[in-house]
């Protein structure tokens, strides 16, 4: 069906498949026999991600079997040529690598930093509510700026790195010309905007730790670290594992802030990059597209694979 | 040697009194129950005394040793909470010897120690379940349990029999009073319910806004109340406390004005010092006597509301002045709604209190 | 005596096991500075004029504090940066415009505003339409508007500019901030049902039973007691669509064009980036946020832990 559809001219496909969505709705609401009240409810939500996002998807999907290109306006079925293409392709993996590569590095980075902020601030303390709003800016930063500042402070000449780095050296210090300088610059900025994120879902546990049970281990004279690991860290394995999968998905769509920072120069560009790239700059839709399916698989089989984990392990921490 | 001393315990809190000049000493062995109202800073004293509260003056001493300034791991104590706090990620067996590591055992030893103090309550059965997935009850057993693995200097337990159903609580009660009994330790429970009070106490302290009003045995607190709130406090159905005036006194008998009634009623010898004037009469709803007609030892009331409590009956009834007097008869003794009672207050059981509140007793 | 004591001896270690005091404070302070400093170079640099920006060393220090700093670290604050976000005309790449930054200001305001409203709304009724109202195959649902949140960007991103080229969406108000609406959706379906479900009936029953109808009982009894969900999705949302990049790149046109598109525009400049007026641009921009997120920081600690300790 969806390759039918993508057949068709676009607006008309369009069209049909709003109208086909409408039908998904309207079809829950005489499915729930009786129960009009729900459908109704949810049909104008369903309308919209089915529009925005599943529309979208499975169009793109139809797209990818084709060689279709946007500026020619050509369609030739080609079935699965472009995924083999994709696959066989040595840059797309060198791309994956360096998408990988963030990924674990930037998420780990999080990780940590974020556990040490949310420890910090697990007690109560006086201007903690102002630190707090403080820690949390980053997040808050749009990527532009975020990129672009990066980029300032990690100047040759004006930086602030250069300059401090200038104390222990002689020559200028370059961290942007280096791949590995380049990687490390985009992971620190990138983990700086995030780890807040990750200590606010760990804050969360940790506060919502029962008091009377680190009462009791007092009592009972058990020391802090046994506290730590048998008492507050069950709590906050769950928040962890959460903020490791969220954060992991947003890591491997990575492109704001290495498009500003270095726009892939010195071998830094991920994969959202080179998709972009060969979409926007090259025309090449039905590849691209294909290419980015490929990695909605491994984000799918990724996804799946922690939910089983997380599940696997679950011991019964009463909330 | 485990005792508990409490000299001019004090605890603020900004502005608010929560315990005032509480003094109070537990023997070795020896079971002593905070009894009171909400409020009344019952649990605030327990937690001064294992050490989660500090003391704003006063002196806690525990096995002797002053421990004012000790952190609750120093002090040795063990503890059973109101909500247990069971370590949700730990079994059964390891929350038992959790306490355990902070002694220099082995693990086999250890492990025998669990086994130990499992069989006593009955909890080798679900030794390797999760607090989340056993019942109230054996939640409840595996906190004392953790307590008693131990060999603290004594026991605190924290209204332990709250959260259990009325069968539940007849049980338990029993066996938490047969393992004390066992262990020989300094022990201090705190409750709201008399009967936990005074079945598993030596001795019931009876607190209110932060003082104890009265410490003494069971017998004592029911039969010799220091004043009208232990009096009105202890024994169901509550006491019948009514104003009234003193007229005269000739040896053991008092002439008092209530109800629109003169009554000559038996009192303590003590009463006989006091000035004619108001005073507050105490009759416990089962030490009143119903007598065919009125005469000189009476007083009326008339019969408003009947209560079967199956061997006996509660009678609510009105005075003429418009008090609440509460009788219990046997249940062989019919009345009917509207009958008018006379009372006669037995002797002995008959406490005068002055206007303070203060009983009047040699 | 002893209460003497016992008063100097253990004032820190008073109530609650999680109490600290002043030196906890001070050890945070100065994490929390170290953390927010390249945050506040950007404040400072919104300040400065173009050739202190680029001074070598860094002047940190708006004013010599009467001579306690030396002038080579000091600049002069200037308010011409800000002045300039709104007054001058930018033109980038191929797209001229005749416009200040207001434009753009307004553009982010009204459609982050917008879609965070839309969302709310029509994701709150969905949300209460799957807890009130559960249909057959209702986690199916549910897991599916999930998954929608992992998508890459890229993914969805080929079609939609086809799509929104198509049906002329390109460029609107309407195309975008429909977009960010879906995007905000999910997580507001998520946690609005998160709070629902927490809910206990028998009030809503009761108000049945006193004769409300279904939409009193929605909008006075449950309403109000999920203010907290209410309050997190929208700073969440708020948050990801003020900054959202990638599509505001290339579905938005020279009139609906976001401010960190126009930010991004104006980094190519010809005289290298103008970082004075990047900074002014920026510490306005993050204004709003911080304050929507001051406002409902209780709300929102409160709102993670709920929508999320739920599994």
């Amino acid at each position: 069906m969806p390759v039918a559809i993508a057949a068709l001219e676009p607006s008309l496909a369009f069209w049909v498949s709003f109208l086909a969505a409408g039908l998904v709705a309207m079809s829950a609401v005489v499915n729930a026999w009786g129960r009009y009240t729900g459908g109704l409810l949810v049909a104008p939500a369903i309308a919209v991600l089915v529009m925005m996002n599943i529309f979208p998807l499975l169009w793109s999907l139809g797209l990818s079997f084709f060689a279709y290109r946007a500026d020619r306006q050509t369609m030739n079925f080609v079935g699965l040529r472009n995924y083999a293409r994709a696959l066989a392709d040595p840059v797309v993996w060198d791309r994956l690598t360096t998408t990988a590569l963030f990924v674990v590095l930037t998420v780990t980075a999080q990780m940590v930093v974020g556990f040490l902020l949310a420890l910090l601030f697990s007690k109560q303390f006086p201007l903690r509510r102002y630190l707090l709003i403080l820690v949390l800016t980053p997040m808050m930063l749009s990527f532009v700026a975020v990129g672009a500042f990066f980029r300032y402070y990690y100047d040759p000449t004006f930086g602030l790195v250069s300059q401090v780095a200038s104390w222990f050296t002689d020559e200028n210090f370059v961290l942007v010309s280096s791949t590995a300088g380049a990687v490390t610059a985009i992971v620190i900025a990138d983990a700086w905007m995030w780890s807040p994120f990750v200590m606010l879902l760990v804050l969360a546990g940790l506060v919502s730790v029962p008091k009377h049970l680190y009462e009791a281990a007092a009592i009972d004279r058990v020391p802090k670290w046994r506290r730590f690991w048998f008492i507050t860290f069950p709590y906050v394995k769950g928040l962890l594992m959460l903020a490791l999968l969220f954060r992991t998905i947003e890591a491997f769509k990575l492109f704001d802030v290495v498009f500003i920072l270095t726009d892939g120069g010195q071998r830094t560009e991920t994969i959202a990059l080179y998709v972009y790239r060969q979409a926007i700059q090259f025309n090449k839709t039905s590849e691209s597209a294909a290419l980015s399916y490929i990695l909605l698989f491994t984000v799918i089989v990724l996804t799946n694979l922690y939910l089983y984990l997380a599940n696997r392990r679950s011991t019964g921490v009463a909330e | 040697m485990s005792t508990i001393q409490l000299r001019g315990v004090t605890k603020r809190f900004g502005a608010f009194t929560a315990v005032r000049d509480v003094d109070m000493d537990v023997a070795a062995g020896e079971v002593v129950c905070l009894l009171g109202p909400s409020g009344c800073g019952k649990t605030t004293t327990l937690r001064i005394i294992a050490g989660l509260e500090q003391a704003s003056e006063g002196d806690v001493v525990i096995a002797g040793q002053r421990m004012n300034n000790r952190t609750p791991e120093q002090r040795d104590i063990a503890m059973v909470f109101q909500f247990y706090a069971l370590y949700p990620a730990l079994t059964v067996g390891e929350n038992l010897g959790f306490p355990l590591h902070a002694e220099r055992i082995s693990s086999q030893e250890r492990d025998r120690r669990v086994r130990d103090v499992a069989g006593k309550l009955a909890l080798s059965h679900i030794l390797n379940r999760l607090p989340g997935q056993i019942s109230e009850g054996e939640k409840q057993r595996v906190a004392v349990a953790r307590a008693i693995i131990r060999d603290p200097n004594c026991f605190l337990f924290d209204e332990p029999l709250s959260r259990l159903d009325v069968e539940l609580r007849q049980t338990m009660r029993g066996q938490i009073k047969e393992v004390l009994q066992g262990l020989s330790k300094a022990t201090v429970i705190v409750t709201h319910d008399q009967l936990e009070a005074l079945t598993m106490a030596s001795r019931t302290a009876i607190m209110r806004d932060g003082r104890i009003e009265q410490i003494g045995t069971p017998h004592e607190v029911f039969a010799k109340p220091a004043n009208a709130f232990v009096a009105s406090f202890i024994g169901t159905p509550q006491m019948n406390l009514i104003t009234a005036d003193l007229l005269r006194v000739d040896g053991t008998m008092a002439e008092i004005a209530m109800e629109g009634t003169t009554v000559r009623v038996p009192v303590d010898s003590a009463v006989a010092g006091l000035k004619p004037g108001r005073i507050t009469i105490g009759m416990r709803p089962r030490a009143l006597s119903l007598v065919s007609d009125a005469r000189v030892q009476a007083f009326s009331a008339q019969a408003e509301l009947i209560e079967p409590m199956g061997a006996e009956t509660l009678i609510h009834a009105r005075t003429a002045t418009g008090d609440d007097i509460r009788v219990v008869l046997p249940r062989s003794r019919r009345v009917t709604i509207g009958e008018t009672l006379h009372l006669v207050p037995e002797a002995g059981l008959t406490h005068i209190f002055d206007q303070t509140g203060k009983a009047i007793r040699a | 005596m002893s209460g003497l004591a016992a008063r100097l001896g253990f004032a820190r270690t008073s109530t609650a096991v999680d109490q600290a005091g002043w030196g906890h404070s001070a050890f945070a302070a100065v994490i929390c500075l170290i953390y927010f400093f390249p945050v506040l170079v950007i404040i400072l640099t919104a300040f400065k004029e173009h050739a202190d920006a680029l001074a070598v060393p860094a002047k940190l220090f708006p004013t010599t504090l009467f001579g306690l700093i030396p002038e080579r670290l000091a600049f002069t604050p200037t308010l011409d940066n800000f002045v300039n976000v709104f007054s001058r005309s930018y033109s980038a790449g191929s797209e001229a415009q005749g416009t200040g930054f207001a434009r753009f200001f307004f553009n982010s305001i009204f459609i982050a505003g917008s879609s965070v409203v839309a969302a709310l709304i029509i994701g709150t009724l969905a949300a209460f339409g799957f807890s009130r109202h559960p249909l057959k195959g209702n986690d199916t649902y549910l897991f599916m508007i999930l998954s929608t949140r992992m998508l890459p960007a890229i993914v969805v991103i080929i079609p939609v500019m086809l799509l929104f080229r198509v049906t002329g969406l390109s460029g609107t108000y309407a195309g975008i901030i429909l977009l960010y609406t879906a995007f905000n959706l999910p997580f507001a379906i998520w946690m609005m049902k998160s709070f629902f479900d927490e809910l206990s009936p028998d009030v809503e029953d009761a108000a049945r039973l006193d004769g409300s109808t279904d939409r009193r009982v929605f909008f006075k009894i449950c309403l109000p007691q999920v203010i907290a969900g209410l309050a997190a999705t929208a700073v969440f949302g708020l948050i990801l669509t003020w900054n959202e990049f990638l599509f505001a790149l290339l579905l938005t046109g020279v009139e609906t064009r976001t401010v960190p598109v126009a930010m991004s525009q104006t980094i190519g400049g010809d005289i290298g980036v103008r970082w004075g007026l990047l900074a002014a641009i920026e510490t306005l921009f993050l204004i709003p946020v911080m304050l929507v997120t001051f406002f409902l920081q209780n709300h929102l600690l409160r709102g993670v832990t709920f929508g999320t300790v739920k599994r």
